[in-house]
């Protein structure tokens, strides 16, 4: 496959890169804009170095789960897929609305799905979708308990009002940075993850340091994504932060921190080995969604304050945000639909190819689906899965060869 | 680098060290204020402890107003408590403007005065002066006690209300009793703006006191 067409299909990552950037920038950063505490320009340029930084050097391994699975499996479907969600994410964006990227994710594979007659596992779709319940509600309920033990707290205390508001600024701005490392880290397998096989790039060396293929095509990536941040993002932090509930900048910080605690405490092995080896029972690893987080933790501090707080929730866009959470898969199903036919049928293109599809519940078991790779949570095989194995990553396993022929077949 | 300057690093203390400082002179004046008044009312007339008096009132609104437009500056420039910088700023506009009025206020009486008040009124007008006082001094305390522990604000509150409607008292107790004298029209106007202006200081004790009430309200975590 030449190197242009290869870019072409790279695109559609980069657009989904961007989409994400603009959307779930405000997951780390939103409340701390939406309430003053710091400007748009640091948040966006702090956010932009940390997922660049996590995207390059912890992305890597986000991307490894590519060889074990796979339900894409050709280039042109990859691209139509990342399209759909990028073009969802993005529309979303542009309504304001906090969107998650894996649900714009889950809704273009399940359009993959529909259009290649490929079997979607029901179990692992229902456990998904409980998760987009369980997430805004443990936000909230975390929202509630931090908020409680930080007024409990300042009370004791009682710190001046500039020192308190030094702190909290410190705060968000560790919590927004450690936020966009996280999402830099593990989003990249998103944005880039269908391509990873595809790089066009050659691994570099400098003396002793070099850059494999993977992590300049992640820096690609990590790069559309922090020009998403600083173009586009503004608005859905605004929604997060403040035409939601107006947040004091207590409630900012506890939205930040206990939204990071969602995604930690359903995504830390360490946290289930250590339960586990106390006798303790573990706590279930899914894929909670980051953007339902944040908004579960905003609600709950309204619901806090008690009918005074119940008022001031602007119930309206409340509903127009969870609607959002309905119509994201839906529309990138139904887009994913469209575009794959039209890719298929208008520019001959081989959107998928007719093999096993495996199931994907080991893919699924993985937590913050937010944050984790399409590649993990949807596997993608074949053509790309081979192209990846020439590569430094390497992990294209079994279907190598296919791919190669699928490539081709694609071009032709 | 000069105290005044800010610091690179430190800015939340040097601005604290500034509004403590602020909310310092403000109460500086009061005392100024009180003693100035003391003065001119055992001497029965304007003497040179007055005017000493009033210079140090003015020389302390200067500093107030200097320091005032410091904080402005940094809260602005250093984007600090964004969720309270109007009221905090509001709340320091009303302690200078109070503080302009004490100043202004005692420069008419020993202007307006220069013979001093009748001994028979004395004592009514030291009371008067004293509770006065006593609520400025209370709308200070709150104001200082804003920034670290709102909640408590309210009971400082409830003080300068009962404060003001004991100045009020004693304001229309004395006026009653210069309208029911024998001096001249002229004289008890005079006298009438005297305690007025007491009184009126009182006044605006406690409408700083409500607008604190409300600061503080929406500072209640």
């Amino acid at each position: 496959m030449s190197l242009i067409v290869t870019l072409i299909f790279i695109s559609s990552g980069l657009f989904l890169g961007w989409s994400m950037g603009a959307n779930d920038a405000s997951n780390a950063f939103g409340t701390a804009v939406a309430t003053r505490m710091i400007r748009f320009s640091t948040a966006a340029f702090l956010c932009s170095v940390f997922l660049i930084i996590g995207a390059v050097t912890s992305g890597a391994g986000a991307a490894d789960g590519l060889g074990r699975l796979g339900t894409i499996n050709t280039l042109p479907g990859a691209f139509t897929a990342a399209l759909a969600a990028a073009a969802t994410v993005g529309w979303m964006s542009k309504l304001g609305l906090p969107a998650s990227t894996g649900q714009a994710v889950v809704g273009s594979i399940i359009g993959w799905n529909l259009f290649s007659g490929s079997a979607t596992d029901l179990n692992t779709l229902s456990r998904i979708l409980s998760t987009w319940i369980v997430s805004p509600i443990l936000g909230g309920i975390f929202a509630m308990v931090l908020h409680s033990c930080l007024v409990w707290w300042i009370r004791l205390t009682k710190p001046h009002l500039l020192v308190l508001d030094r702190n909290t600024r410190t705060g968000l701005i560790l919590a927004g940075i450690f936020g966009s490392y996280a999402m830099g880290a593990n989003g990249i397998g998103n944005v880039m993850g269908f391509f990873v096989g595809a790089s066009p790039f050659r691994d570099l060396t400098f003396g002793r340091f070099s850059i494999s293929s993977v992590e300049q095509l992640f820096l690609i990536g990590a790069i559309a994504i922090a020009i998403g941040v600083y173009t586009y993002s503004r608005r859905v932090m605004m929604t997060v932060g403040d035409s939601l509930l107006t947040l004091t900048p207590l409630g900012a910080l506890v939205v930040v921190v206990s939204h990071s605690l969602v995604l930690f405490i359903f995504s830390s092995t360490a946290l289930e080995a250590f339960l586990a080896s106390h006798g303790l029972p573990t706590i279930p690893l899914l894929p909670v969604s980051g953007s339902q987080a944040v908004i579960g933790s905003v609600v709950g501090i309204g619901l806090l304050q008690g009918i005074k707080g119940i008022r001031q929730i602007r119930w309206n866009v409340l509903v127009g945000i969870a609607s959002g959470w309905i119509t994201t898969p839906l529309l990138a199903a139904v887009m994913g639909f469209v575009l794959l036919f039209v890719v298929q049928n208008v520019f001959g293109q081989q959107v998928y190819q007719a093999e096993v599809n495996p199931p994907m519940p080991a893919a699924l078991e993985r937590p913050n689906m937010a944050a984790q790779p399409i590649s993990e949570v949807f596997p993608l095989r074949g053509e790309i899965g081979a192209v990846g194995a020439t590569g430094s990553n390497g992990s294209g396993g079994p279907t190598n060869s296919h791919g190669e022929k699928q490539a081709d077949s694609g071009e032709a | 680098m000069t105290s005044e300057t800010p610091p690179l690093f430190g800015k939340t203390r040097f601005l604290q060290g500034l509004i403590d400082e602020f909310i310092d002179q403000i109460n500086e004046g009061t005392i100024y204020l009180e003693m100035g008044i003391k003065a001119y009312l055992s001497a029965g007339a304007a003497t040179p402890a007055c005017e000493e008096k009033l210079r140090q009132i003015v020389d302390t609104k200067e500093r107030c107003a200097e320091l005032r437009r410091r904080i402005l500056t940094l809260l602005y420039t250093e984007m600090l408590i964004p969720d309270a910088r109007g009221d905090v700023l509001k709340l320091l506009g009303e302690l200078f403007a109070l503080l302009d009025e004490m100043g202004s206020k005692y420069e008419d009486l020993i202007i307006e005065h220069p013979g001093g008040i009748l001994g028979e009124f004395r004592e009514d007008f030291e009371d008067l002066n004293a509770i006065a006082l006593k609520c400025v001094r209370t709308v200070i305390t709150a104001a200082r006690t804003f920034f670290r522990d709102p909640p408590s604000v309210r009971d400082h509150i409830n003080e300068v209300r009962i404060f003001e409607s004991e100045t009020d008292m004693v304001a229309l107790r004395l006026k009653k009793r210069i309208y029911g004298s024998d001096l001249s029209f002229e004289r008890k106007t005079q006298l009438r703006d005297a305690t007025n202006m007491l009184d009126k200081l009182a006044d605006r004790s406690e409408s700083l006191g409500d607008d604190l009430a409300i600061f503080a309200i929406k500072r209640a975590l």
